[in-house]
Protein backbone atom coordinates (compact mmCIF):
# COMPACT_ATOMS: atom_id res chain seq x y z
CA UNK A 1 0.00 0.00 0.00
CA UNK A 2 2.36 2.32 1.25
CA UNK A 3 4.99 1.20 -1.70
CA UNK A 4 2.37 2.10 -4.14
CA UNK A 5 1.43 5.36 -2.81
CA UNK A 6 5.23 6.88 -3.09
CA UNK A 7 5.16 5.15 -6.48
CA UNK A 8 2.21 7.25 -7.62
CA UNK A 9 3.91 10.43 -5.85
CA UNK A 10 6.76 9.62 -7.88
CA UNK A 11 5.26 9.73 -11.00
CA UNK A 12 2.49 12.81 -10.30
CA UNK A 13 5.55 14.86 -8.96
CA UNK A 14 7.65 13.69 -12.43
CA UNK A 15 4.17 14.72 -14.32
CA UNK A 16 3.81 17.99 -12.99
CA UNK A 17 7.75 19.03 -12.77
CA UNK A 18 9.49 17.29 -15.72
CA UNK A 19 8.54 20.79 -18.40
CA UNK A 20 9.90 23.08 -15.38
CA UNK A 21 12.63 21.09 -14.76
CA UNK A 22 13.29 20.94 -18.73
CA UNK A 23 12.61 24.82 -18.94
CA UNK A 24 15.34 24.98 -16.35
CA UNK A 25 17.60 22.76 -18.35
CA UNK A 26 17.04 24.16 -22.01
CA UNK A 27 17.77 27.61 -20.17
CA UNK A 28 21.52 26.80 -19.50
CA UNK A 29 22.13 25.48 -23.15
CA UNK A 30 23.84 26.60 -26.20
CA UNK A 31 21.74 26.62 -29.44
CA UNK A 32 24.30 24.33 -30.77
CA UNK A 33 23.03 21.24 -27.87
CA UNK A 34 19.87 22.11 -27.71
CA UNK A 35 19.36 21.56 -31.82
CA UNK A 36 21.54 18.09 -31.08
CA UNK A 37 21.12 17.22 -27.93
CA UNK A 38 22.84 14.01 -28.19
CA UNK A 39 25.98 15.10 -30.09
CA UNK A 40 29.26 15.61 -28.59
CA UNK A 41 29.89 19.21 -28.03
CA UNK A 42 32.87 21.33 -26.56
CA UNK A 43 30.37 23.84 -25.12
CA UNK A 44 27.10 22.21 -23.69
CA UNK A 45 26.79 24.81 -20.62
CA UNK A 46 26.21 28.23 -20.89
CA UNK A 47 24.76 31.33 -19.14
CA UNK A 48 24.70 33.35 -22.41
CA UNK A 49 20.57 32.70 -22.79
CA UNK A 50 20.56 34.64 -19.48
CA UNK A 51 23.04 37.18 -20.25
CA UNK A 52 20.99 37.84 -23.59
CA UNK A 53 17.50 38.53 -21.87
CA UNK A 54 19.17 40.60 -18.58
CA UNK A 55 21.06 42.99 -20.97
CA UNK A 56 18.68 43.44 -24.09
CA UNK A 57 16.82 46.81 -24.27
CA UNK A 58 14.88 47.07 -22.70
CA UNK A 59 16.27 45.03 -19.72
CA UNK A 60 14.32 42.03 -18.37
CA UNK A 61 14.41 43.40 -14.74
CA UNK A 62 11.99 46.02 -15.87
CA UNK A 63 9.36 44.08 -17.45
CA UNK A 64 9.50 42.12 -13.78
CA UNK A 65 8.91 45.24 -12.15
CA UNK A 66 6.01 46.31 -14.71
CA UNK A 67 4.14 42.89 -13.64
CA UNK A 68 4.89 43.27 -9.90
CA UNK A 69 3.49 46.66 -10.02
CA UNK A 70 0.24 45.38 -12.10
CA UNK A 71 -0.09 42.53 -9.77
CA UNK A 72 -0.07 44.56 -6.54
CA UNK A 73 -2.11 47.09 -7.94
CA UNK A 74 -4.81 44.39 -9.01
CA UNK A 75 -4.20 41.93 -5.91
CA UNK A 76 -4.96 45.42 -3.60
CA UNK A 77 -7.58 46.67 -5.61
CA UNK A 78 -9.71 43.22 -5.90
CA UNK A 79 -9.22 42.62 -1.99
CA UNK A 80 -10.36 46.90 -1.22
CA UNK A 81 -13.51 45.73 -3.05
CA UNK A 82 -13.81 42.02 -2.51
CA UNK A 83 -13.42 41.82 1.55
CA UNK A 84 -16.29 44.50 1.61
CA UNK A 85 -18.79 42.72 -0.76
CA UNK A 86 -17.62 39.37 0.98
CA UNK A 87 -18.34 40.71 4.64
CA UNK A 88 -21.82 42.31 3.28
CA UNK A 89 -23.59 38.96 1.44
CA UNK A 90 -22.07 36.84 4.44
CA UNK A 91 -24.42 39.34 6.63
CA UNK A 92 -27.86 39.49 4.00
CA UNK A 93 -30.80 37.11 4.04
CA UNK A 94 -30.05 33.14 2.46
CA UNK A 95 -32.07 34.02 -0.96
CA UNK A 96 -30.02 37.75 -1.60
CA UNK A 97 -26.81 35.66 -0.85
CA UNK A 98 -28.19 32.73 -3.04
CA UNK A 99 -29.33 34.48 -6.35
CA UNK A 100 -25.37 36.38 -5.58
CA UNK A 101 -23.59 33.77 -5.60
CA UNK A 102 -25.08 32.47 -8.54
CA UNK A 103 -24.12 35.44 -10.86
CA UNK A 104 -21.14 35.65 -9.43
CA UNK A 105 -20.80 31.70 -10.30
CA UNK A 106 -21.69 33.12 -13.57
CA UNK A 107 -18.95 35.70 -14.23
CA UNK A 108 -16.46 33.24 -12.41
CA UNK A 109 -16.91 30.90 -15.79
CA UNK A 110 -17.48 33.33 -18.45
CA UNK A 111 -14.67 33.21 -20.83
CA UNK A 112 -12.92 36.43 -20.34
CA UNK A 113 -11.70 36.06 -23.88
CA UNK A 114 -15.45 36.82 -25.37
CA UNK A 115 -14.63 40.19 -23.33
CA UNK A 116 -11.17 41.89 -24.78
CA UNK A 117 -12.12 43.79 -27.60
CA UNK A 118 -15.35 45.41 -25.48
CA UNK A 119 -12.66 46.24 -23.02
CA UNK A 120 -10.23 47.58 -25.32
CA UNK A 121 -13.33 49.72 -27.04
CA UNK A 122 -13.43 51.57 -23.03
CA UNK A 123 -9.37 51.49 -22.68
CA UNK A 124 -9.32 53.92 -25.95
CA UNK A 125 -12.40 55.97 -24.89
CA UNK A 126 -11.38 56.55 -20.79
CA UNK A 127 -7.37 56.76 -22.48
CA UNK A 128 -6.54 53.80 -20.64
CA UNK A 129 -4.03 52.56 -22.73
CA UNK A 130 -0.46 52.48 -21.70
CA UNK A 131 -0.97 52.80 -18.02
CA UNK A 132 0.09 50.41 -16.43
CA UNK A 133 -2.12 50.71 -13.52
CA UNK A 134 -4.78 50.85 -15.20
CA UNK A 135 -4.39 47.43 -16.18
CA UNK A 136 -5.51 46.51 -12.92
CA UNK A 137 -8.94 47.90 -13.60
CA UNK A 138 -10.21 44.74 -15.72
CA UNK A 139 -7.98 42.58 -13.70
CA UNK A 140 -9.43 43.58 -10.75
CA UNK A 141 -12.88 42.92 -12.21
CA UNK A 142 -11.80 40.23 -13.66
CA UNK A 143 -11.30 37.95 -10.57
CA UNK A 144 -13.77 39.91 -8.87
CA UNK A 145 -16.54 36.87 -8.76
CA UNK A 146 -13.91 34.17 -7.36
CA UNK A 147 -12.11 36.22 -4.57
CA UNK A 148 -15.86 37.38 -3.76
CA UNK A 149 -16.56 33.55 -3.83
CA UNK A 150 -13.75 32.77 -2.01
CA UNK A 151 -13.92 35.08 1.07
CA UNK A 152 -17.83 34.97 1.28
CA UNK A 153 -17.53 31.32 2.31
CA UNK A 154 -14.23 32.05 4.49
CA UNK A 155 -17.06 34.73 6.54
CA UNK A 156 -19.50 32.41 6.91
CA UNK A 157 -17.38 30.06 8.41
CA UNK A 158 -16.55 32.14 10.86
CA UNK A 159 -19.03 31.41 14.37
CA UNK A 160 -21.59 34.48 14.02
CA UNK A 161 -20.40 34.71 18.53
CA UNK A 162 -17.68 36.13 17.98
CA UNK A 163 -18.53 39.12 16.38
CA UNK A 164 -21.67 39.24 18.55
CA UNK A 165 -18.78 39.44 21.07
CA UNK A 166 -17.46 42.37 19.48
CA UNK A 167 -19.99 43.99 18.98
CA UNK A 168 -20.74 44.17 23.04
CA UNK A 169 -17.48 45.16 23.32
CA UNK A 170 -17.93 48.56 22.00
CA UNK A 171 -16.27 47.78 18.24
CA UNK A 172 -17.91 49.40 15.60
CA UNK A 173 -18.04 47.63 11.74
CA UNK A 174 -14.88 49.21 10.71
CA UNK A 175 -13.18 47.70 14.16
CA UNK A 176 -14.42 44.58 14.10
CA UNK A 177 -13.48 43.73 11.07
CA UNK A 178 -9.64 45.35 11.51
CA UNK A 179 -9.32 43.72 14.72
CA UNK A 180 -11.49 40.65 14.60
CA UNK A 181 -12.73 39.21 11.42
CA UNK A 182 -9.96 40.15 8.49
CA UNK A 183 -6.85 38.67 10.99
CA UNK A 184 -9.34 35.70 11.07
CA UNK A 185 -9.82 35.31 7.52
CA UNK A 186 -6.25 35.54 6.74
CA UNK A 187 -5.29 32.04 4.80
CA UNK A 188 -8.59 32.89 2.56
CA UNK A 189 -7.29 36.57 2.25
CA UNK A 190 -3.90 34.91 1.37
CA UNK A 191 -5.02 32.27 -0.94
CA UNK A 192 -7.27 34.64 -2.57
CA UNK A 193 -4.74 37.14 -2.99
CA UNK A 194 -2.11 34.52 -4.76
CA UNK A 195 -4.93 33.80 -6.88
CA UNK A 196 -5.33 37.54 -8.11
CA UNK A 197 -1.85 37.70 -8.55
CA UNK A 198 -1.21 34.80 -10.56
CA UNK A 199 -3.85 35.49 -12.83
CA UNK A 200 -2.51 39.04 -13.42
CA UNK A 201 1.32 37.51 -13.82
CA UNK A 202 0.15 35.20 -16.55
CA UNK A 203 -2.49 37.18 -18.02
CA UNK A 204 -1.75 37.77 -21.82
CA UNK A 205 -4.80 39.08 -24.55
CA UNK A 206 -5.62 42.38 -22.44
CA UNK A 207 -1.95 43.45 -21.81
CA UNK A 208 -1.18 42.79 -25.09
CA UNK A 209 -3.66 44.71 -26.79
CA UNK A 210 -3.44 47.61 -24.00
CA UNK A 211 0.04 48.09 -23.69
CA UNK A 212 2.22 49.03 -26.77
CA UNK A 213 5.08 51.16 -25.27
CA UNK A 214 7.98 48.40 -25.01
CA UNK A 215 9.09 50.03 -21.24
CA UNK A 216 5.72 49.00 -19.97
CA UNK A 217 5.36 45.51 -20.98
CA UNK A 218 4.63 42.91 -19.00
CA UNK A 219 6.26 39.78 -18.68
CA UNK A 220 4.17 37.22 -20.86
CA UNK A 221 4.02 39.77 -23.81
CA UNK A 222 7.56 40.37 -23.25
CA UNK A 223 8.40 36.80 -23.56
CA UNK A 224 6.48 36.34 -26.00
CA UNK A 225 8.02 39.26 -27.93
CA UNK A 226 11.68 37.61 -27.62
CA UNK A 227 9.98 34.34 -29.01
CA UNK A 228 9.07 36.19 -31.98
CA UNK A 229 12.07 39.01 -32.54
CA UNK A 230 13.38 36.40 -34.96
CA UNK A 231 12.25 35.50 -38.40
CA UNK A 232 14.70 32.79 -38.75
CA UNK A 233 15.16 30.80 -35.81
CA UNK A 234 13.12 30.59 -32.36
CA UNK A 235 15.30 31.50 -29.34
CA UNK A 236 14.80 28.69 -27.46
CA UNK A 237 16.95 29.38 -24.98
CA UNK A 238 16.95 32.85 -24.29
CA UNK A 239 13.05 32.28 -24.11
CA UNK A 240 13.43 29.28 -21.66
CA UNK A 241 16.00 31.87 -19.62
CA UNK A 242 12.83 34.68 -19.57
CA UNK A 243 10.31 31.91 -18.39
CA UNK A 244 12.67 30.67 -15.34
CA UNK A 245 13.29 34.23 -14.49
CA UNK A 246 9.69 35.71 -14.55
CA UNK A 247 8.59 32.09 -12.63
CA UNK A 248 11.12 32.84 -9.81
CA UNK A 249 9.03 35.68 -7.72
CA UNK A 250 5.66 33.43 -8.35
CA UNK A 251 8.37 31.02 -6.56
CA UNK A 252 9.44 33.00 -3.95
CA UNK A 253 5.56 34.33 -3.21
CA UNK A 254 4.02 30.63 -2.52
CA UNK A 255 7.32 29.44 -0.27
CA UNK A 256 6.49 32.18 1.70
CA UNK A 257 2.47 31.60 2.25
CA UNK A 258 2.52 27.93 1.84
CA UNK A 259 0.71 27.40 4.90
CA UNK A 260 -1.66 30.18 4.30
CA UNK A 261 -2.69 29.17 1.17
CA UNK A 262 -3.37 25.55 1.78
CA UNK A 263 -5.26 26.55 5.10
CA UNK A 264 -7.26 28.69 2.97
CA UNK A 265 -7.66 26.57 0.11
CA UNK A 266 -9.00 23.71 2.62
CA UNK A 267 -11.12 26.06 5.10
CA UNK A 268 -14.28 24.74 5.23
CA UNK A 269 -13.63 21.29 3.68
CA UNK A 270 -13.21 19.64 7.25
CA UNK A 271 -14.82 20.63 10.38
CA UNK A 272 -12.57 21.43 13.31
CA UNK B 1 -30.89 48.85 39.17
CA UNK B 2 -33.34 46.27 37.03
CA UNK B 3 -33.96 44.96 34.14
CA UNK B 4 -37.93 45.12 32.79
CA UNK B 5 -39.14 43.44 29.93
CA UNK B 6 -42.45 44.63 28.22
CA UNK B 7 -44.81 42.90 25.95
CA UNK B 8 -41.70 41.62 23.85
CA UNK B 9 -42.28 39.79 21.03
CA UNK B 10 -40.22 38.70 18.25
CA UNK B 11 -40.83 37.39 14.88
CA UNK B 12 -39.04 35.65 12.20
CA UNK B 13 -41.62 36.04 8.82
CA UNK B 14 -44.88 35.09 10.30
CA UNK B 15 -43.44 32.91 13.24
CA UNK B 16 -43.45 34.49 16.54
CA UNK B 17 -40.71 32.87 18.63
CA UNK B 18 -41.51 34.56 21.57
CA UNK B 19 -44.34 36.95 22.08
CA UNK B 20 -46.66 38.70 24.91
CA UNK B 21 -43.22 38.55 27.14
CA UNK B 22 -43.18 40.53 30.73
CA UNK B 23 -40.32 39.83 32.41
CA UNK B 24 -38.83 41.91 35.56
CA UNK B 25 -35.14 41.08 36.96
CA UNK B 26 -34.15 43.12 40.16
CA UNK B 27 -31.43 44.51 41.61
CA UNK B 28 -28.50 41.72 41.99
CA UNK B 29 -31.40 39.13 41.43
CA UNK B 30 -30.22 36.29 39.19
CA UNK B 31 -32.96 35.07 36.80
CA UNK B 32 -33.16 31.99 35.10
CA UNK B 33 -34.53 31.22 31.85
CA UNK B 34 -35.11 27.59 31.33
CA UNK B 35 -36.52 25.71 29.11
CA UNK B 36 -36.22 23.27 26.01
CA UNK B 37 -34.39 24.19 23.18
CA UNK B 38 -36.32 25.95 20.38
CA UNK B 39 -38.73 28.01 23.34
CA UNK B 40 -37.41 31.32 22.58
CA UNK B 41 -34.53 31.80 25.70
CA UNK B 42 -31.29 32.91 23.53
CA UNK B 43 -33.75 34.61 21.56
CA UNK B 44 -35.04 36.77 24.61
CA UNK B 45 -31.32 36.71 25.96
CA UNK B 46 -30.01 38.50 22.33
CA UNK B 47 -33.02 40.69 22.67
CA UNK B 48 -31.71 42.11 25.70
CA UNK B 49 -28.76 42.13 24.43
CA UNK B 50 -29.63 44.32 21.66
CA UNK B 51 -28.40 41.60 18.98
CA UNK B 52 -31.66 41.35 17.81
CA UNK B 53 -34.56 43.92 17.54
CA UNK B 54 -37.75 43.19 19.18
CA UNK B 55 -40.88 43.69 16.75
CA UNK B 56 -42.76 44.74 19.46
CA UNK B 57 -42.45 45.90 23.40
CA UNK B 58 -39.55 47.67 25.13
CA UNK B 59 -36.80 46.94 27.43
CA UNK B 60 -35.56 48.83 30.15
CA UNK B 61 -32.24 48.80 32.01
CA UNK B 62 -31.44 50.62 35.21
CA UNK B 63 -34.65 52.95 34.22
CA UNK B 64 -33.96 53.91 30.57
CA UNK B 65 -36.01 52.39 27.69
CA UNK B 66 -32.94 50.81 25.61
CA UNK B 67 -35.31 49.25 23.22
CA UNK B 68 -33.77 51.26 20.31
CA UNK B 69 -30.02 51.75 21.90
CA UNK B 70 -27.21 49.91 20.61
CA UNK B 71 -25.71 46.78 22.09
CA UNK B 72 -22.53 48.60 22.95
CA UNK B 73 -24.52 51.62 24.99
CA UNK B 74 -26.34 49.08 26.65
CA UNK B 75 -23.14 47.99 29.13
CA UNK B 76 -23.78 44.10 28.79
CA UNK B 77 -21.71 41.48 30.05
CA UNK B 78 -22.37 38.65 27.88
CA UNK B 79 -20.66 35.02 28.21
CA UNK B 80 -21.53 32.97 25.11
CA UNK B 81 -22.22 29.53 25.47
CA UNK B 82 -18.95 29.16 23.03
CA UNK B 83 -17.27 31.69 24.84
CA UNK B 84 -16.78 33.49 21.78
CA UNK B 85 -12.90 34.82 22.75
CA UNK B 86 -11.10 36.03 19.74
CA UNK B 87 -8.64 33.00 18.19
CA UNK B 88 -5.85 35.00 16.71
CA UNK B 89 -4.98 37.51 20.35
CA UNK B 90 -3.37 36.27 23.77
CA UNK B 91 -5.63 35.81 26.82
CA UNK B 92 -4.68 39.89 27.54
CA UNK B 93 -5.27 40.91 24.06
CA UNK B 94 -8.60 39.65 24.35
CA UNK B 95 -9.59 41.44 27.89
CA UNK B 96 -7.87 44.32 26.78
CA UNK B 97 -9.50 45.40 23.36
CA UNK B 98 -13.03 46.21 24.24
CA UNK B 99 -11.22 48.90 26.76
CA UNK B 100 -8.60 49.95 24.38
CA UNK B 101 -11.68 50.51 21.74
CA UNK B 102 -13.46 52.35 24.95
CA UNK B 103 -11.34 54.94 24.70
CA UNK B 104 -9.47 53.50 28.15
CA UNK B 105 -5.48 55.34 28.32
CA UNK B 106 -2.89 52.36 27.87
CA UNK B 107 -1.71 52.20 31.83
CA UNK B 108 -5.19 52.10 33.16
CA UNK B 109 -6.24 49.49 30.79
CA UNK B 110 -2.81 47.03 31.84
CA UNK B 111 -3.75 47.72 35.46
CA UNK B 112 -7.51 46.61 34.92
CA UNK B 113 -7.03 43.51 33.02
CA UNK B 114 -4.15 42.51 35.50
CA UNK B 115 -6.26 43.02 38.48
CA UNK B 116 -9.16 41.06 36.68
CA UNK B 117 -6.92 38.49 35.94
CA UNK B 118 -5.44 37.83 39.18
CA UNK B 119 -9.35 37.98 40.29
CA UNK B 120 -9.85 34.99 38.09
CA UNK B 121 -6.64 33.61 38.92
CA UNK B 122 -5.66 33.63 35.23
CA UNK B 123 -2.27 35.72 35.67
CA UNK B 124 -0.09 33.17 34.51
CA UNK B 125 -2.27 32.50 31.15
CA UNK B 126 -1.78 36.29 30.13
CA UNK B 127 0.15 35.08 26.89
CA UNK B 128 -2.14 32.30 26.03
CA UNK B 129 -4.04 32.15 23.03
CA UNK B 130 -7.40 30.93 23.72
CA UNK B 131 -6.47 27.38 22.26
CA UNK B 132 -4.04 26.56 24.54
CA UNK B 133 -6.91 26.73 27.46
CA UNK B 134 -9.00 24.18 28.89
CA UNK B 135 -12.47 24.82 29.03
CA UNK B 136 -12.93 25.76 32.37
CA UNK B 137 -9.93 28.59 31.65
CA UNK B 138 -11.71 29.55 28.46
CA UNK B 139 -14.87 30.08 30.83
CA UNK B 140 -13.07 31.99 33.15
CA UNK B 141 -11.80 34.41 30.60
CA UNK B 142 -14.89 34.50 29.12
CA UNK B 143 -16.44 35.80 32.55
CA UNK B 144 -13.27 38.23 32.93
CA UNK B 145 -14.21 39.87 29.79
CA UNK B 146 -17.78 40.37 30.97
CA UNK B 147 -16.78 41.64 34.46
CA UNK B 148 -14.12 44.07 32.27
CA UNK B 149 -17.33 45.79 30.54
CA UNK B 150 -18.28 46.70 34.07
CA UNK B 151 -21.76 46.23 32.99
CA UNK B 152 -25.82 47.34 34.03
CA UNK B 153 -26.45 43.45 33.53
CA UNK B 154 -24.93 40.14 33.23
CA UNK B 155 -26.01 37.92 31.07
CA UNK B 156 -25.17 34.17 30.29
CA UNK B 157 -26.12 32.18 27.75
CA UNK B 158 -25.33 28.45 28.90
CA UNK B 159 -22.23 29.19 30.51
CA UNK B 160 -21.73 25.71 31.30
CA UNK B 161 -23.10 24.02 28.94
CA UNK B 162 -19.52 22.78 27.61
CA UNK B 163 -17.89 21.67 30.30
CA UNK B 164 -18.26 18.40 32.46
CA UNK B 165 -19.91 17.61 35.03
CA UNK B 166 -17.25 17.37 37.90
CA UNK B 167 -16.21 21.23 36.38
CA UNK B 168 -19.23 22.52 36.93
CA UNK B 169 -19.76 21.77 40.31
CA UNK B 170 -16.29 23.14 41.19
CA UNK B 171 -17.10 26.53 38.98
CA UNK B 172 -20.82 27.36 40.41
CA UNK B 173 -19.59 28.39 43.53
CA UNK B 174 -16.85 31.07 42.00
CA UNK B 175 -19.62 32.16 39.18
CA UNK B 176 -21.89 32.95 42.13
CA UNK B 177 -19.51 34.31 44.20
CA UNK B 178 -18.25 36.49 41.44
CA UNK B 179 -21.42 37.68 39.68
CA UNK B 180 -24.33 37.47 42.04
CA UNK B 181 -22.65 39.66 44.90
CA UNK B 182 -22.85 42.48 42.57
CA UNK B 183 -26.19 44.58 42.49
CA UNK B 184 -26.42 43.53 38.61
CA UNK B 185 -29.44 41.59 37.60
CA UNK B 186 -28.74 38.72 35.80
CA UNK B 187 -30.21 36.35 32.90
CA UNK B 188 -29.06 33.24 33.20
CA UNK B 189 -30.23 30.86 29.86
CA UNK B 190 -30.11 27.07 30.44
CA UNK B 191 -31.78 23.78 29.69
CA UNK B 192 -30.53 21.74 32.76
CA UNK B 193 -33.15 22.67 35.48
CA UNK B 194 -30.60 21.24 37.92
CA UNK B 195 -28.47 24.23 37.04
CA UNK B 196 -31.49 26.42 37.18
CA UNK B 197 -32.27 25.19 40.52
CA UNK B 198 -29.22 25.31 41.84
CA UNK B 199 -27.86 28.96 40.60
CA UNK B 200 -31.21 31.08 40.09
CA UNK B 201 -32.93 33.25 42.81
CA UNK B 202 -36.11 32.78 40.46
CA UNK B 203 -36.76 30.70 37.12
CA UNK B 204 -39.09 31.39 34.28
CA UNK B 205 -40.40 28.44 32.43
CA UNK B 206 -40.04 29.05 28.66
CA UNK B 207 -42.44 27.13 26.34
CA UNK B 208 -43.14 27.94 22.75
CA UNK B 209 -42.09 31.50 23.22
CA UNK B 210 -44.05 32.01 26.38
CA UNK B 211 -43.63 32.18 29.64
CA UNK B 212 -44.74 29.05 31.42
CA UNK B 213 -44.10 29.97 34.93
CA UNK B 214 -42.00 32.22 37.09
CA UNK B 215 -41.11 31.65 40.40
CA UNK B 216 -38.92 30.79 42.87
CA UNK B 217 -37.68 27.09 42.48
CA UNK B 218 -39.72 26.00 45.67
CA UNK B 219 -42.67 27.46 44.01
CA UNK B 220 -42.18 25.94 41.11
CA UNK B 221 -40.98 22.74 42.65
CA UNK B 222 -44.22 22.38 45.36
CA UNK B 223 -46.66 24.37 43.34
CA UNK B 224 -46.34 23.79 39.20
CA UNK B 225 -49.07 25.89 37.32
CA UNK B 226 -48.59 22.98 34.56
CA UNK B 227 -48.05 19.95 33.33
CA UNK B 228 -45.19 21.11 31.42
CA UNK B 229 -43.62 23.09 34.24
CA UNK B 230 -44.19 19.85 36.90
CA UNK B 231 -42.98 16.99 34.35
CA UNK B 232 -40.03 19.79 33.16
CA UNK B 233 -38.58 20.67 36.43
CA UNK B 234 -37.68 18.27 39.37
CA UNK B 235 -35.62 14.81 38.98
CA UNK B 236 -36.28 11.92 38.66
CA UNK B 237 -39.61 12.92 36.43
CA UNK B 238 -43.24 13.41 38.00
CA UNK B 239 -45.64 9.73 37.98
CA UNK B 240 -48.05 11.01 36.11
CA UNK B 241 -51.32 9.46 36.41
CA UNK B 242 -53.54 8.42 33.50
CA UNK B 243 -56.80 10.96 32.51
CA UNK B 244 -59.54 10.58 34.59
CA UNK B 245 -62.62 12.06 33.72
CA UNK B 246 -60.50 14.50 32.10
CA UNK B 247 -57.99 15.05 35.32
CA UNK B 248 -54.13 14.09 35.31
CA UNK B 249 -52.78 13.49 38.69
CA UNK B 250 -49.07 13.77 39.55
CA UNK B 251 -47.28 13.02 42.24
CA UNK B 252 -43.57 13.51 42.84
CA UNK B 253 -41.35 10.33 43.47
CA UNK B 254 -40.64 11.27 46.77
CA UNK B 255 -44.08 11.48 47.74
CA UNK B 256 -45.02 7.77 47.03
CA UNK B 257 -44.66 6.01 49.94
CA UNK B 258 -45.34 1.78 51.14
CA UNK B 259 -49.01 1.30 52.46
CA UNK B 260 -51.25 -1.64 53.50
CA UNK B 261 -53.99 -0.03 51.19
CA UNK B 262 -53.17 1.77 47.67
CA UNK B 263 -52.57 0.88 43.94
CA UNK B 264 -50.69 -2.94 43.80
CA UNK B 265 -47.29 -2.63 41.93
CA UNK B 266 -44.61 -4.86 40.62
CA UNK B 267 -40.96 -3.66 41.23
CA UNK B 268 -39.22 -3.39 38.14
CA UNK B 269 -35.73 -2.71 38.68
CA UNK B 270 -33.62 -0.39 41.15
CA UNK B 271 -31.56 2.50 40.72
CA UNK B 272 -29.10 3.15 43.76
CA UNK B 273 -28.47 6.72 44.29
CA UNK B 274 -26.48 6.35 47.38
CA UNK B 275 -28.65 8.30 50.03
CA UNK B 276 -31.41 7.43 48.30
CA UNK B 277 -32.75 4.45 45.90
CA UNK B 278 -34.81 4.97 42.96
CA UNK B 279 -37.98 1.86 42.33
CA UNK B 280 -39.03 1.79 38.99
CA UNK B 281 -42.11 0.12 39.61
CA UNK B 282 -45.01 -1.63 37.04
CA UNK B 283 -48.56 -0.72 37.89
CA UNK B 284 -51.78 -1.34 36.61
CA UNK B 285 -52.20 3.03 35.88
CA UNK B 286 -48.88 2.36 34.47
CA UNK B 287 -44.61 2.56 35.32
CA UNK B 288 -44.30 4.61 38.30
CA UNK B 289 -40.95 6.14 39.67
CA UNK B 290 -40.57 5.87 43.63
CA UNK B 291 -37.89 7.24 45.53
CA UNK B 292 -37.32 5.99 48.84
CA UNK B 293 -34.34 5.77 51.56
CA UNK B 294 -32.05 3.47 50.47
CA UNK B 295 -31.58 1.05 53.18
CA UNK B 296 -35.56 -0.05 53.24
CA UNK B 297 -35.60 -2.99 51.50
CA UNK B 298 -38.31 -3.92 48.90
CA UNK B 299 -39.97 -6.90 48.75
CA UNK B 300 -41.01 -7.73 44.92
CA UNK B 301 -45.06 -6.77 45.13
CA UNK B 302 -45.98 -3.69 47.30
CA UNK B 303 -48.76 -1.37 47.61
CA UNK B 304 -48.23 2.90 47.27
CA UNK B 305 -50.29 5.72 48.18
CA UNK B 306 -49.74 8.94 48.56
CA UNK B 307 -50.71 11.70 50.68
CA UNK B 308 -53.43 13.52 49.51
CA UNK B 309 -52.02 17.16 49.89
CA UNK B 310 -48.67 16.15 47.99
CA UNK B 311 -51.13 15.15 44.57
CA UNK B 312 -51.30 17.77 41.83
CA UNK B 313 -54.26 17.97 39.37
CA UNK B 314 -53.76 18.84 36.49
CA UNK B 315 -56.46 19.83 32.91
CA UNK B 316 -55.68 16.78 30.81
CA UNK B 317 -56.79 19.30 27.67
CA UNK B 318 -54.98 22.16 28.51
CA UNK B 319 -52.18 21.14 31.00
CA UNK B 320 -53.60 23.83 33.13
CA UNK B 321 -53.47 23.26 36.57
CA UNK B 322 -56.91 22.25 38.03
Amino acid sequence: MMRQRKLWITVLLLWSLAPLLWQLYTSFCTHEALLQPLAEHNQRWTLDNYRQVLTANPPFWRYLLNSVIVGIGSTSLTLLIAIPAAYSLSKVSQNVARVAKFILLGAALFPYVLLFLALLELARSFNLGNNLLALSFPYAGLSMPLAVLLLLSAFRDLPSELEEAARLEGLDLWQRLRWVLIPLIGPATASTAILVFLFSWNEYPIALTWISRADLLTLPVAIARIAGSSVYSIPYGAYAAATVLGALPLLLLVLIFQRQIVSGLTQGAIKG
Amino acid sequence: MNLILQNIGRRFGSKWIVRHLDLEVGEGECLALLGPSGCGKSTTLRLIAGLDQPNEGSITIAGEDVTTVSPVDRRIGMVFQSYALFPHLTVFANLALGLQVRGIAASDRKRRVASVLALMQLEDLAERHPAELSGGQRQRVALARALLRDPLVYLLDEPMSNLDAQLREDLRPQLRHLILKGSQPVVYVTHDQHEAMAMAHRIAVMRDGKIEQIGTPQELYHNPSSLFVASFIGRPQINLLPAESGIIKAIRPEHLQLSSEGIPCRLVYKEWLGTSQLLILESNRGPLRMLCASEISIPETIKINWPPEKEHQFDASSGERY
